[in-house]
């Protein structure tokens, strides 16, 4: 189960982040910093996922959905509220962004296995499976660097679905593989669902329909909606002025 | 943690054709580049200056080389970060170890020069380990001040590499205290530079049969507090890290 109660994420806000030390007291000398503002990547989220429950996560870029997903990963604190979870986090990986990418889509597996909690006999009990799923052949034991990004998507998608966590993010990893790995995915999403705690997030209002049985709406880091995958998705679509749903032709 | 450093390892060496060889060939070019150098054009130094000098140069280059990886050690891992959570701190202290992996290279390549330059054994050898811990101590204290720093600030990296080269010439590695430093200054100089005394304590028990030098003591108390104010300093910034890359 997860539940956050009024969370919020706050992020500071300066005109240019990460900036030297240089700049710093160049800046600094000649009284040209910047106050520094502050951004609220959510706020007043309030939410209660059940156990079993697969939740789609919809909103226009920059709303908050990643930084929802990473809340739950328990990547970022929370500035404000509460946030508590029951259960085991499986990873997130976007379109496969945690991968070393010097390291070999094997190695990967196994690193990533450990940051989950994973012991090696667990991971070398599933390996097999997740690479047979991947379908990679033997780009397995080529560096992460020489995949395609649906390549990538494929391996980030097997690794967060075979771990055997309790609680299973996706974030947009459906979209970026091909037909065939879709469908395949799409299989493997309807095992799961019922029996994991799945979080959603897409763009792709076909796929949020189509596995969510409850869809959350971000705007501006604020929950715009909650409820039904149907009525929150007409919602959206309404606000964002799309007259019809956009549909991929498989 | 042990998976982590070794993938890292993996990661950094894959790299090279010829992988694990360099781990023995950059501490032997840079002795012969120093030596070179030194021996050579400056004609300076003992007989027993190669040896004295490569102790010099492994203990440094452990210290320098984790501190100089640290500063980009979690902003290089952004995509990891940002996606399990997991104690940063593993991060920078990885970088260490993978350090002393070269150290240990270093040291195979230590022990037949210690026997062509004729280092005289004693029971004071039993003190090195003490020594590479209190190193590690410091060391670790010392990169998770800047791994932290190294986040916030984007071009630490290009102020550190020019501190480290400024640290290397003010520490006793290219010469020794006693033939260089007027005796009047000793004190000052090893006060100043706490980690002189463990640099001279490397070669005094290695090398010259002796105990380790008593500004070691100096040292020793520096990498403690370094130590404490690391931790203390990181698990503070921890989390202002994530959001910081």
């Amino acid at each position: 189960m997860i539940k956050t109660d009024d969370l919020g994420i706050k992020f500071k806000m300066e005109k240019r982040r990460r900036s030297g030390a240089l700049a710093f007291l160049l800046e600094r000398s000649r009284k040209q910093r910047r106050p520094n503002g502050e951004f609220w990547a959510l706020r007043h989220v309030s939410l209660t996922v059940e156990r079993g429950e697969t939740v789609g996560i919809i909103g226009s870029n920059g709303s908050g959905k990643s930084t929802l997903l990473r809340v739950v990963a328990g990547v970022y604190p929370p500035d404000e509220g509460k946030v508590s979870i029951d259960g085991e986090v499986s990873t997130l990986f976007s379109l496969g962004t945690g991968f070393n990418a010097e390291l070999s889509g094997r190695d990967n597996i196994y690193l990533d296995g450990i940051m989950i909690g994973l012991t090696k006999n667990q991971i070398d009990g599933i390996i097999d499976d997740i690479i047979g799923f991947t379908e990679l052949g033997d780009f397995i034991d080529m560096p992460v660097r020489t995949y395609s990004s649906g390549m990538r998507a494929r391996l980030g998608f097997a690794i967060a679905i075979r771990a055997d966590k309790d609680i299973v993010l996706i974030d947009e990893i459906m979209g970026a593989g091909d037909v065939a790995f879709r469908q395949k995915a799409g299989v493997e999403m309807n095992r799961i669902i019922g029996e994991k705690t799945v979080l959603l997030v897409s763009h792709s209002m076909d796929t949020i329909a189509q596995f969510a049985n409850k869809v959350i709406w971000l705007n501006k880091g604020v929950m715009a909606a909650m409820g039904e995958p149907k009525e929150v998705i007409e919602q959206y679509l309404a606000a964002s002025k799309v007259k019809k749903a956009p549909t991929i032709i498989e | 943690m042990w998976y982590i450093v070794k993938f890292q390892m993996k990661a950094e060496n894959k790299n090279k054709v010829l992988g694990f060889l360099w781990s023995f060939l950059n501490p032997l070019l840079l002795l012969i580049t120093y030596i070179v150098l030194m021996q050579i054009i400056f004609r300076r130094g003992g007989p027993q200056f190669p040896i004295l000098l490569f102790i010099g140069l492994l203990s440094w280059t452990w210290f320098a080389s984790s501190l100089i990886r640290s500063v980009s050690s979690i902003t290089s891992k952004m995509g990891l970060v940002k996606s399990v959570r997991f104690p940063l701190a593993i991060l920078p202290i990885s970088g260490i170890i993978i350090g002393f992996f070269d150290w240990l290279f270093g040291f195979a390549i230590l022990v037949p020069m210690l026997f062509i330059y004729e280092a005289s054994f004693t029971v004071n050898i039993l003190w090195l380990p003490v020594l590479l811990l209190i190193e590690f101590i410091g060391t670790i204290g010392a990169c998770l001040i800047f791994a932290v720093l190294g986040t916030y600030l984007a071009d630490l990296d290009n102020i550190i590499r020019f501190l480290i080269r400024i640290a290397f010439y003010l520490s006793p590695i290219l010469y020794s205290v006693a033939d260089t430093v007027p005796e009047r200054l000793t004190t000052l100089y090893m006060i100043l530079n706490p980690f002189a005394g463990l640099l001279e304590s490397y070669k005094n028990v290695l090398v010259l049969g002796m105990p380790p030098n008593e500004y070691a003591l100096v040292g020793a108390a520096v990498c403690v507090v370094l130590f404490v104010v690391g931790l203390w300093y990181f698990s503070r910034n921890e989390y202002r890290l994530v959001k910081a890359i």
